[in-house]
């Protein structure tokens, strides 16, 4: 790290984790100057019962909440301008988005055009800058959580929106909503974080607050996810998986978008497949590569994944080598506890050559689309080719 | 789309409120009690008033000096100017810390609890209030609800405080030294 270079580091929003810290959202949104919220969620998408539970948190409080929970997988800007809409009218003063993914990127997008103010919402654009701080926006993630939900970025149809602004003001960590007793949805969230976090804590051009984050979301992961993946319905697990996957958004969020990620995207995007899972499966080749490229950079993952003492008692010409053991044995052990739940090939993932045709048409748009091409044939697996 | 008016939570409410009237009093009695409760509340300056309660509507318990003697004066904020506010975020959080399913300590560090005064005072406070805790709970409980159960306390000082505390508390006994 050449500290003289100097660097910049954003992370705007405040983190409350921790059992019944729902509970502490009136207060919270107080603090904002917001005193009547709209929550924007996803009734099939999240779940009624996540919904009830942040409701219930409000009780005492005497606010009166709007509730739209008719987001789908298949929103659009004209969602958008709905619930913009419907913001206006009711005079709401806040955004709570309750849920994973595209819910919390809906949220992103309504509180951008609530802010500014735009006349029709269909018609806000990727391209244009956007600037100043924006309404309140409070993130809760449930189970399942990609890690974007903190990021400054928001996609929505295949577009991209881009600005620090986006990032919410608030995220909400709650065990009751971040439990999940489907090991492959946490595995899905951890693995997306794993890969974002890995990515950033291995570039050369990382700061120390980079570092510190990435650090602390490995750790989370390495620690808890296996645990999570074999006792079912464990909330303290969930959590720091949950936790790592906030903290990836805000690692994301102070990175360029990486090659991890651009294909975890990618594959959302196209597929509507969980970033998770084509992270997951490029993770090996990836590292395969940066060791090839500059090993001592692959060192440095000792010690966040196997931990200080492994990490001192190794000497530094191992280093490399036995950190991408531990990433290999902990992958291993992931996939192993889900037997077979989780795709290791894109054609295991059910993924169709022609719709594969469709991504490397865009993977080819992308300015290293030749080395990402690479990488997807090496997990293509028999039925399909790159 | 529709509106949803944030509902009550009744018996949470009620729980906290007869705990606080509880505790106030027994602050109240345990200031004639205890010597060192006593020499707390003497460090105080005159006529300080300090108030624990929960975000955002209350219940609230207002314990202040006057004329040099502890007083409890019940659950209104208004009633006299308070200098320390002991405030608990929400009626979840208090009723975690006032059911002994949290200590205050933990409750600090998960960020339930906030301070609105002086810090020197609000510990002297947060003394007395574990030394009235372990007055009040069995054993087994208190030691839930403060950080360190006072282990060399005396038989007579723990249960004749205990008595005298109850018998006050109970009876509304404290004009008598």
């Amino acid at each position: 790290m050449n500290l003289a270079a100097g660097f910049t580091f954003i992370c705007p929003f405040k983190t409350n984790s921790g059992n019944r810290a729902l509970e502490h959202l009136p207060v919270e949104l107080s603090d904002l100057n917001a005193f009547k919220p709209m929550i924007i969620t996803s009734a099939s998408l999240t779940g009624k019962k996540a919904i009830r539970t942040l409701i219930q948190a409000f009780g005492d409080s005497g606010m009166t909440l709007g509730l739209f929970d008719e987001v789908t997988d298949k929103a659009d800007l004209s969602v958008v301008d709905q619930i913009k809409e419907l913001y206006v009218h009711g005079k709401y003063d806040s955004i709570i988005a309750l849920g994973a993914g595209l819910v919390a990127d809906t949220a992103k997008l309504v509180n951008l055009a609530v802010s500014t103010k735009i006349a029709d919402a269909r018609k806000l654009s990727a391209e244009a800058d956007i600037r100043g701080p924006l309404s309140p926006l409070v993130v809760v993630p449930t189970a399942g959580a990609t890690g974007m939900e903190t990021s400054k970025y928001a996609v929505l149809n295949r577009r991209t929106f881009v600005s620090v602004s986006l990032m919410p003001n608030l995220v909400i960590l709650d065990p009751r909503l971040t439990k999940t007793c489907d090991p492959k949805i946490t595995v899905e969230s951890g693995m997306a974080a794993f890969g974002r976090t890995l990515e950033a804590y291995i570039s050369s051009d990382k700061n120390p607050f980079m570092d510190a984050y990435a650090f602390t979301a490995l750790r989370f992961i390495r620690e808890n996810l296996a645990v999570a993946v074999n006792k079912r319905c464990n909330k303290q697990a969930s959590l720091a998986v949950a936790n790592a996957a906030a903290m990836s958004g805000c690692v994301l969020s102070n990175t360029g978008q990486n090659v991890l990620h651009r294909l975890g995207q990618i594959f959302q995007n196209i597929v509507h497949v969980h970033p998770g899972v084509m992270i997951g499966m490029c993770l090996n080749p990836f590292l395969d590569d940066c060791m090839k490229k500059d090993s001592s950079l692959v060192s440095s993952l000792l010690q966040p994944l196997a931990g200080d003492d492994k990490s001192a008692a190794m000497p530094e010409a191992g280093k490399a080598g036995e950190a991408f053991r531990e990433i290999y044995g902990f992958s291993y052990e992931i996939y192993g506890a889900l037997k077979g739940r989780m795709p290791r090939t894109i054609s295991e993932a059910g993924i169709s050559q022609f719709l594969m045709n469709d991504i490397l048409e865009i993977i080819n748009k992308e300015p290293d689309g030749a080395y990402l091409r690479t990488l997807v044939e090496r997990v293509c697996g028999s039925s399909v080719r790159a | 789309m529709q509106e949803v008016h944030a509902g009550g939570k009744l018996f949470k409410k009620i729980y906290v409120s007869i705990f606080l009237w509880f505790t106030g009093r027994a602050i109240q009695a345990a200031a004639k009690t205890d010597q060192e409760i006593k020499k707390e509340f003497d460090a105080l300056p005159e006529e300080y008033t300090f108030a624990l309660g929960c975000l955002p509507n209350g219940p609230w318990m207002v314990v202040g000096k006057e004329k040099g003697r502890v007083k409890y004066f019940g659950g209104d904020l208004n009633v006299r100017p308070v200098q320390l506010r002991l405030v608990i975020k929400s009626i979840d959080a208090a009723f975690l810390i006032l059911s002994f399913q949290e200590s205050t300590t933990l409750a600090t560090g998960r960020n339930r609890l906030m301070t609105d005064g002086e810090i020197p005072y609000a510990l002297s406070i947060i003394r007395v209030l574990d030394m009235v805790e372990v007055y009040l709970l069995p054993k087994i409980i208190a030691s839930l609800a403060v950080k360190r159960y006072p282990l060399w306390w005396s038989f007579g000082r723990k249960y004749g405080g205990r008595v005298g505390v109850y018998t006050r508390t109970v009876l509304g006994i404290f004009g008598i030294k």
